[in-house]
């Protein structure tokens, strides 16, 4: 039977089993690291140096977990923080890098066309829509985790998604059903 | 299918499974060291200097007389100033434990 999450973290927690935390890791790199790149406007290298930092963070404070949210709501919200830091340190938490933006892409997102525009038209919400309608409409939180993961009131979070969904759409208009 | 749905599909397709590609043992290498080794290093060390620490105020104090001597004047205190004494301890050890509780409050 495969371990819980709360199964790893009892065992990180009682013998510092660096094993059971890798399995943790290993079970949600992909979305930490996916997170952080749509939040990173898909700067691969920046994102990946962000994941190890969350991770690295959620190992030292882990005593801290107590397990009223998920696991990964948990570390979406250091991954959150850890971006919010690094964004504060290089003052990009508002504007857009549009240099940036052409120089660099993921190279997991292959499709041109209609991934290509949505990841485009996501990069270009402003970072407190894009990061609540990533949580809530590509990762699956609730509105309430998301309010969490973000620190901000379950109304902001609402708001925010609303607004950026509402862009979204005005922005991908040719690609949506008539 | 109305436009919500559509929007909702492609932004979670939009994410793929990203590959580990070393990722985990890159994290790994720089957890620091298990704990338990260190706490057993640590433990040692606190213990030695903890006897050596003893043995020394024993030696220096004369044999220990100055245990005999506080606690006869612990004993000579009037009763209020060893309440006193018992509810400053009391209230140092209350603000610690709120000040630990704090910290971890903030730390999750």
């Amino acid at each position: 039977m495969e371990l819980t999450d709360a199964d790893l973290v009892a065992r990180v927690l009682v013998d510092d089993d660096q094993h059971a935390f890798g399995e943790l890791v290993r079970r949600h790199q992909s979305a930490v690291r996916g997170l952080l790149r749509q939040l990173t406007r898909t700067d691969v290298a920046l994102a990946d140096d962000l994941a190890q930092q969350t991770f690295l963070r959620a190992y030292k404070n882990i005593r801290s977990f107590r397990g009223e949210a998920r696991f990964s709501t948990w570390l979406y919200r250091i991954a959150y923080n850890c971006f919010r830091e690094d964004a504060r340190r290089r003052k990009e938490l508002v504007g857009i890098d549009e240099e940036q933006l052409q120089t660099q892409h993921d190279p997991q997102i292959a499709n041109p066309g209609l991934r290509h525009d949505l990841m485009r038209a996501l990069s270009l919400l402003p970072l407190n829509e894009r990061s609540a309608v990533l949580l809530c409409c590509q990762s699956g939180l609730s509105h309430d985790e998301a309010a969490r993961v973000l620190d901000i009131p379950l109304g902001t979070v609402k708001t925010n998604v609303l607004r950026g969904r509402e862009k979204l759409k005005r922005m991908l208009a040719d690609w949506g059903p008539n | 299918m109305n436009q919500e749905d559509w929007l909702d599909r492609e932004l979670r397709e939009a994410a793929p499974y990203i590959d580990d590609e070393g990722f985990t043992a890159r994290v790994l290498q720089q957890l620091p060291a298990p704990r338990r080794a260190h706490d057993l290093l640590r433990a040692a060390i606190l213990l030695g200097m903890t006897l050596l620490a003893s043995g020394l105020a024993y030696v220096v104090s004369g044999g220990g007389r100055f245990i005999s001597i506080t606690l006869e004047r612990l004993a000579a205190l009037p009763v209020l100033w060893v309440f006193v004494l018992a509810l400053a301890s009391g209230l140092m050890i209350a603000a610690v434990g709120a000040a630990a509780a704090i910290s971890q409050g903030r730390a999750s």
